[in-house]
C-alpha cells in the first residue's frame, strides 16, 4: 500500500516533481562532470606540463657540467664523471614505470665547425630522437619490452624549421641551434664539418665528422646555440662509448610525488642523482590544486542551487498537502511514517536525478575536455555511486525542513470544516 | 446495564486569554449510544469533537476513553489511540484525490496494521459502494465521498464514531443515506458522536447535549438504552 501511495503521489504531481529532479539533475551532472575532470585532469593537465620539457634530470653522483637546461645551473666540471648508456632502461622499471613518459640521455662535447680563423667553438650533444629502448628486465611480466623514446618526445615544443632525425642508426645528420646556423650560415641540407681535438699524452688526436643540417631548432634556450646528433655520433667523435653526461626524463607526476619518483631512479642507478626542476614541479603542482578548488567550488554551489530547489518543491508540496497529511495522521499515521513517505519521495527523486544526472554529467565532461584539454575524459562507473549517493543525500538534506514542518501538521487545524 | 465509555472531567480548551471555545465541561457518554452534539457557530462542538478523537489536546482537565486517561499521553501515543478506537467522519469528507475509493480505505488500514483488500471492499460494499471501489473522488457524488469516508472509519472496526456534520455538504436525499447507515451503525453497537446544526438530525440519536460559548447549556435523554 505504502508503494501504491508513493506511486500515485509521484506521478499525480509529475510536474512539480519534475522540477525537483531537474534541479538534481543539474547539480549532479555538474558534479559527475566536475569529477569525471578533475579525476582526469591532473593527468591531462600533466601531460600539457611534459610539452615543455623534462621535470627530472639525472647525472652522476658528485658531478657538474657546465652546460645549461632550462632553469637549472649545473656549476663547473670538477671531476667528469658519466651514466652508462646500458643503464637508460632500469628508468623504467621503477615502481611508478607507467608515470616515465619518455628521457633522452645527453653526451656533451665541445667541437669546433668551420675552417682556419672562421673555426667558432660549438656545443655538440649527442642524445636519443627516436629510439626503441630495450627493457631487459621489465618491472612486471606485462610490460613492454621496448620503450620508443627521444628528446622528440620529452620536448614536443621545439620549434623545427626542417625535420626531426628520425632513424636512430643516422650518423650523418644533425639538428642545428638556430643561433649556430645563424653563425655559420647553415640552412637546411647544407653539409658542414665538425673537429674534435683530444689531447693525449701530449699528440692532438683530430677526429672528422660530415653533418648534413636536417633541421633547425628553435627553444629561445642553451638548445639555439647547440649541434644536436644521434648519441651514437658523440660517443664516437670523443671514444666514449657507453657514455653519457646527463639523463632529461619527463614524469607524469599528478598521483605520485616527484621525489618519490627521483628517489626510485636513484634506487635504480645508484651512481646517479636525479633532480627535480623544482620550478617547474611547483607551478604544476600549484595550478592543479587551483583547478581542484575551483571544480570543488563550483560542485559545492551547484549542489546547493540543487538543494534549495528540492527544498523549494517539497515545501510546496507539504504545504499544498497539509489536508492530506492531516487526514493521515487522523487515520492513524505517526510523525515517523509522514516523514518515512515525504523522505521515500525525496530519495526517489535523489536517485533519478542522480542516474540522469551521471549520464548528462558524463557527456558534459567529454565537453570539457575536447574544448579544455583537446582529448576526451574516460567515462568512470565508480563515478555512479557517488552521484546517486550525493544527490540522494542531497535531496534528504534538502528536505529535511520540509518534512519536519509536514510532522507538525495538526489534523485538528487542517482537517477543520469550515 | 449501561457502560461509560468516555468520561470529560472539568474540561477546558483555551486558545487565548479571552478565547474558551471549551470551558469547564464535565460529562459522561454511554457505550453504544447516539450522542448528537449541537450549537451554534463558535460554541465549540468541532473543539469537543477533536478533544475526544484525540486530534487536539485540552489546556485543563481530563478525558477518560474506555479507562484510558487519554490527556496523559504524547502524540505518537495518542495517535496510536485513535486508530485503535475511534473512527472519524468528517464534513467534507477529506478523501485522498489521487487515490481510488477502494485505495482510501486501504490506507486507513494500512496505517492501522495489515491491508487485507477483501476486508476493505465488504467496508465499501457495507456502505453500498461494492460498485464504486476503482473510482477516484472527483468521479464519485458527494453521497458517495461520505459513504467512502465512512467506509475508511469503519475499517479497522473502532469502537467510537465521530462525525462532524456529516450531511452538512450533501443533499437530502444523500443525507438520508448517510444518516440510515449511521442508524445502522449505531445498532451493530458502535458508540456515535455526531456534530450537526440540524435539530431534525440532532433529535435522531439517544441524547442530545447542546452548547453555548462552549458550556453545556442542554442535556437531553431522547432514547437512551438502559
Amino acid at each position: 500500500m505504502f508503494l501504491r501511495i508513493l506511486r500515485k503521489s509521484l506521478s499525480k504531481r509529475k510536474s512539480r516533481i519534475a522540477i525537483a529532479v531537474i534541479s538534481v539533475i543539474m547539480g549532479a551532472a555538474i558534479a559527475t562532470a566536475l569529477l569525471s575532470v578533475s579525476l582526469d585532469v591532473s593527468e591531462k593537465v600533466g601531460y600539457e606540463f611534459r610539452k615543455y620539457g623534462a621535470n627530472l634530470i639525472v647525472v652522476p653522483k658528485s658531478d657538474t657540467i657546465e652546460v645549461g637546461f632550462p632553469g637549472v645551473d649545473f656549476g663547473s666540471v670538477t671531476e667528469q664523471r658519466y651514466i652508462n648508456e646500458s643503464d637508460l632502461w632500469k628508468i623504467k622499471t621503477i615502481f611508478w614505470r607507467n608515470n616515465v613518459l619518455g628521457f633522452a640521455p645527453i653526451l656533451y662535447q665541445v667541437v669546433s665547425v668551420g675552417e682556419n680563423q672562421y673555426e667558432q667553438n660549438v656545443v655538440l650533444a649527442g642524445t636519443y630522437f627516436n629510439k626503441d629502448v630495450e627493457i631487459i628486465e621489465p618491472y612486471s611480466l606485462d610490460d613492454p619490452s621496448i620503450f620508443n623514446t627521444g628528446i622528440q618526445k620529452i620536448s614536443p615544443w621545439w620549434k623545427v624549421n626542417g625535420n626531426w632525425i628520425e632513424d636512430q642508426n643516422d650518423t650523418t645528420s644533425s639538428m642545428v641551434g638556430i643561433k649556430v646556423a645563424e653563425k655559420l650560415n647553415l640552412e637546411i641540407g647544407n653539409i658542414f664539418t665538425i673537429k674534435y681535438y683530444e689531447n693525449y699524452e701530449g699528440l692532438i688526436n683530430e677526429t672528422i665528422y660530415n653533418l648534413t643540417v636536417k633541421g633547425i631548432i628553435e627553444t629561445d634556450g642553451n638548445e639555439d646555440n647547440q649541434i644536436f646528433v644521434n648519441l651514437q655520433v658523440a660517443q664516437d667523435l670523443t671514444s666514449r662509448m657507453d657514455k653519457v653526461h646527463l639523463i632529461q626524463v619527463s614524469a607524469l607526476c599528478n598521483a605520485c610525488p616527484v621525489d618519490t619518483f627521483a628517489e626510485e631512479i636513484e634506487g635504480k642507478i645508484p651512481y646517479a642523482e636525479a633532480r627535480t626542476v623544482k620550478q617547474l614541479v611547483n607551478a604544476e603542482m600549484n595550478i592543479l590544486g587551483k583547478i581542484e578548488d575551483m571544480m570543488f567550488l563550483v560542485t559545492i554551489v551547484a549542489l546547493l542551487a540543487s538543494a534549495l530547489g528540492v527544498m523549494t518543491t517539497m515545501t510546496t508540496s507539504v504545504i499544498e498537502r497539509q489536508k492530506e497529511i492531516g487526514l493521515m495522521k487522523s487515520v492513524g499515521a505517526e510523525d515517523k511514517k509522514i516523514a518515512f513517505l515525504f523522505l521515500s519521495e525525496a530519495s526517489i527523486i535523489g536517485a533519478i536525478g542522480g542516474l540522469v544526472g551521471y549520464i548528462v554529467g558524463t557527456v558534459l565532461a567529454q565537453f570539457i575536455g575536447l574544448s579544455v584539454f583537446d582529448t576526451s575524459i574516460t567515462p568512470r562507473v565508480e563515478i555512479i555511486p557517488i552521484a546517486l549517493g550525493i544527490s540522494v543525500g542531497i535531496a534528504l538534506l534538502a528536505s529535511s525542513l520540509p518534512v519536519r514542518r509536514a510532522t507538525k501538521v495538526e489534523p485538528a487545524i487542517v482537517l477543520r470544516g469550515e | 446495564m449501561t457502560k461509560e465509555i468516555i468520561r470529560l472531567t472539568n474540561l477546558t480548551k483555551l486558545y487565548d486569554k479571552d478565547t474558551r471555545p471549551i470551558n469547564n465541561v464535565t460529562v459522561s457518554m454511554i457505550k453504544g449510544a447516539w450522542t448528537s452534539i449541537m450549537g451554534p457557530s463558535g460554541s465549540g462542538k468541532t473543539t469537543l469533537l477533536n478533544l475526544i478523537g484525540c486530534l487536539d489536546s485540552p489546556t485543563k482537565g481530563t478525558i477518560h476513553i474506555n479507562g484510558t486517561e487519554i490527556t496523559k499521553l504524547n502524540r505518537d501515543q495518542l495517535t496510536r489511540f485513535r486508530r485503535e478506537n475511534i473512527g472519524l467522519i468528517f464534513q467534507q469528507y477529506h478523501l485522498v484525490p489521487y487515490l481510488t475509493a477502494l485505495e482510501n480505505v486501504l490506507m486507513a488500514q494500512y496505517y492501522h496494521s495489515i491491508v487485507d483488500e477483501s476486508e476493505a471492499i465488504d467496508a465499501l460494499k457495507r456502505v453500498g459502494l461494492g460498485h464504486r471501489l476503482k473510482h477516484v473522488p472527483a468521479h464519485l457524488s458527494g453521497g458517495e465521498q461520505q459513504r467512502v469516508c465512512i467506509a475508511r472509519a469503519l475499517i479497522n472496526e473502532p469502537e467510537i464514531l465521530l462525525a462532524d456534520e456529516p450531511t452538512g455538504n450533501l443533499d437530502q436525499k444523500n443525507g438520508e443515506v448517510v444518516l440510515k447507515l449511521i442508524k445502522k451503525l449505531r445498532e451493530e453497537g458502535h458508540t456515535i458522536i455526531l456534530v450537526t446544526h440540524n435539530p431534525d438530525i440532532g433529535r435522531l440519536g439517544d441524547r442530545l447535549i447542546e452548547l453555548i460559548d462552549g458550556k453545556i447549556s442542554s442535556d437531553t435523554a431522547i432514547n437512551i438504552k438502559m
